[in-house]
């Protein structure tokens, strides 16, 4: 560079356009989708010693599956006209496909969930009580059925990954922002939504079930699987941007190097990733609350950074544009309202279907597979 | 026909081929443009060199599109460049590039934004559902969710002033005669014989998105991204109304108050 400064006298500034409601929506229907896999192999694929993991999985799946689309709906700014998107063919738009999957995904979710959970509610059924007659009409007569389960959860599982693909693609084919530009971040979203939904079955683990040790083990290998893949595809983008192999890269990094709050936050986000990792590699026992809840606030730190980090970047100006968290919808209410949502939803759920006992030594278990 | 402010007047340049070297449409953004007439080509071209900072296109283009408060369809983006121990003011216009191949089309949800068959790129705001996916999309930052409509927000090259047989408000109050507006369908019209003489360039060239605002006197450090200190001032009305001590924070510590990420 020759000896040149420019200093930017005037220009507009962009305010963030998708808001923390979109955070919202990645964050939990990717927990969602995280959950709805790592419920699979003891639901839809029957496996016994995954089963209980599985019950846990699946309460984060439909709890943030269900919260999801209304933090979507928010980040609207004309909400009241979801409908348009239903009334126009617009294949060149990711964003419409992801407004045919979505239904289809949640649907899928509710039926897999009932399938997985029909014989919790027909043991309901057969509790004397006042209720029980309707959760013998929840449980439309049935008990367990292994075929229904998997052809539900094959078909929720096709539904996911559509999901996944739609909400990486969205924001990856965005060739405005080299930040999101690239193949990398569907990946880096799912993969940091497997860390989440297992950091999330390891904090529902403690609170909205029976706290299993076994399941706790479990969770923290499948989190520091998970972990490691976030490290992986993390390594490799950034090897990519530093060499200058993948220009989209290296741009995206020359946006935000000279930033000190970006250097934070990266150095932030590899203590999120390696710390948990390397507790859940260490002892996988006793530390699901820790492991837990750093999980989860790094799949939502990766989107708060990917989603409002991102849209700070100036296109043309620059520097950054300030934002400043709302202390209204568009800001605190909207987290604090989606959070509250979900937890209304996972109160909902353990009222309805009571978190199942461990069974007494001796007893048949409830739910015992084959 | 000369497109200056003085005798602008419509009917004239029938689609005439070869009106300036400009690669074709795309056939895929061809086929899903609607309304306006094919016969014409609107474009702008930019004299920089002749560009004042005045700031009078940002105020007109206010007024008569009824731009909300701390929102901008244009704005000059002024720079203080400072070269071999010399200081000068850079001035550079923008607003949206009615581009060729425009990427905030295709990622519309909802077909709410479209380009007409004269090239302008519009929105219906009775159609738009405000998902700010165009404004994701659009290289230039040119887009904006309008709070009052809550739908998104552009430059439309004063189309209803344009059907109408007027020039663009930006172009009809520039004083510098900095804003060129005209036909590129049409050879004989000024923009087109700028394109044509000058070897005008465009902004960002590299997103592939053929611009048809088109730059005299660009210089390559303003082509992009600006790599340069930010912003002193950005206009606020938020700030200058509701909260005052914002206004002599961001002068006090300017790039502190930038690097928040």
């Amino acid at each position: 560079m020759m000896d040149t400064s420019i200093v930017e006298v005037i220009n507009v500034t962009r305010e963030v356009a998708w808001l923390p409601w979109a955070v919202q929506y990645f964050f939990l229907i990717g927990l969602s989708v995280g959950g709805l896999l790592l419920s699979l192999p003891g639901y839809a694929f029957a496996r016994a010693g995954w089963r209980k993991l599985g019950r846990v999985a699946l309460l984060a799946a439909l709890t943030c599956g269900l919260a999801a689309p209304v933090a979507l709906l928010s980040d609207l700014h004309q909400p009241g006209r979801f409908w348009h998107f239903y009334v126009v063919f617009r294949p060149t738009s990711w964003m419409w496909w992801g407004s045919i999957i979505i239904p289809l995904y949640v649907t899928a979710l509710l039926v897999y969930g009932w399938a997985c959970l029909r014989e919790e509610l027909h043991e309901q059924g057969r509790v004397d009580s006042r209720l029980a007659a309707l959760y013998r009409l929840a449980a439309l007569g049935g008990g367990r059925d292994d075929r229904l389960i998997r052809t539900a959860g094959l078909v929720a599982l096709a539904a996911s990954l559509l999901v996944a693909l739609y909400t990486g693609s969205e924001v990856a084919v965005v060739r405005a922002r080299p930040l999101w530009h690239t193949p990398f971040l569907p990946v880096q979203f799912l993969a940091t939504a497997l860390a989440g939904a297992a950091g999330l079955v390891l904090l529902l683990n403690r609170f909205a079930a029976d706290g299993d040790r076994d399941v706790e083990v479990r969770a923290n290998r499948l989190l520091a699987a998970a972990l490691g893949a976030v490290m992986l595809v993390g390594a490799l983008w950034l090897a990519l941007g530093l060499s200058g192999l993948e220009p989209t890269h290296a741009e995206a990094l020359r946006s935000v190097a000279g930033s000190e709050a970006w250097r934070v936050t990266a150095v932030w986000a590899v203590a999120a990733t390696v710390l948990p990792f390397a507790i859940a590699v260490a002892k996988p026992a006793g530390t699901g609350l820790l492991t837990g809840l750093v999980a989860v606030h790094g799949a939502w730190m990766f989107r708060w950074t990917v989603f409002i980090g991102g849209q700070t970047v100036p296109k043309t100006g620059a520097g950054f544009y300030e934002y400043a968290l709302p202390a209204g919808p568009d800001g605190v209410l909207g987290i604090v309202g989606t959070a509250g949502l979900w937890m209304f939803l996972l109160l909902a759920v353990t009222a309805v279907l009571p978190i199942p006992r461990r069974a007494a030594p001796g007893m048949p278990h409830p739910i015992a597979a084959e | 026909m000369d497109q200056s402010r003085r005798n602008f007047c419509l009917g004239v340049g029938a689609a005439t081929a070869g009106a300036a070297t400009l690669p074709p449409v795309p056939a895929e953004a061809a086929a899903t443009r609607q309304g306006g007439d094919p016969a014409h080509r609107w474009g702008m071209v930019v004299d920089v060199r002749k560009c004042v900072g005045c700031q009078a296109c940002t105020v007109a283009c206010i007024m008569e599109n009824d731009v909300p408060e701390n929102s901008f369809r244009t704005i000059v983006s002024t720079y203080e460049v400072t070269e071999e121990g010399r200081s000068g003011t850079y001035m550079l216009p923008r607003l949206c590039n009615h581009c060729e191949d425009p990427p905030c089309i295709p990622v519309c949800p909802t077909g709410a934004t479209y380009q007409r068959r004269d090239g302008i790129v519009v929105v219906d705001n009775t159609v738009c559902v405000g998902c700010a996916y165009c404004v994701q999309a659009c290289p230039y930052d040119a887009r904006f969710i309008n709070h009052e409509t809550q739908t998104a927000d552009k430059c439309t090259f004063c189309v209803h002033r344009v059907e109408a047989g007027l020039l663009p408000a930006c172009v009809e109050t520039c004083v510098g005669g900095a804003r060129i507006f005209g036909d590129l369908n049409d050879p004989g019209s000024t923009v087109s014989a700028l394109v044509r003489d000058q070897a005008p360039k465009v902004l960002k060239p590299e997103q592939g998105t053929q611009p048809r605002v088109f730059y005299i006197g660009l210089d390559p450090k303003f082509q992009g991204k600006v790599d340069g200190t930010p912003t002193l001032w950005r206009p606020s009305a938020a700030a200058e109304h509701d909260d005052g001590y914002r206004v002599d924070e961001a002068h006090a510590e300017p790039r502190a108050a930038k690097e928040h990420a």
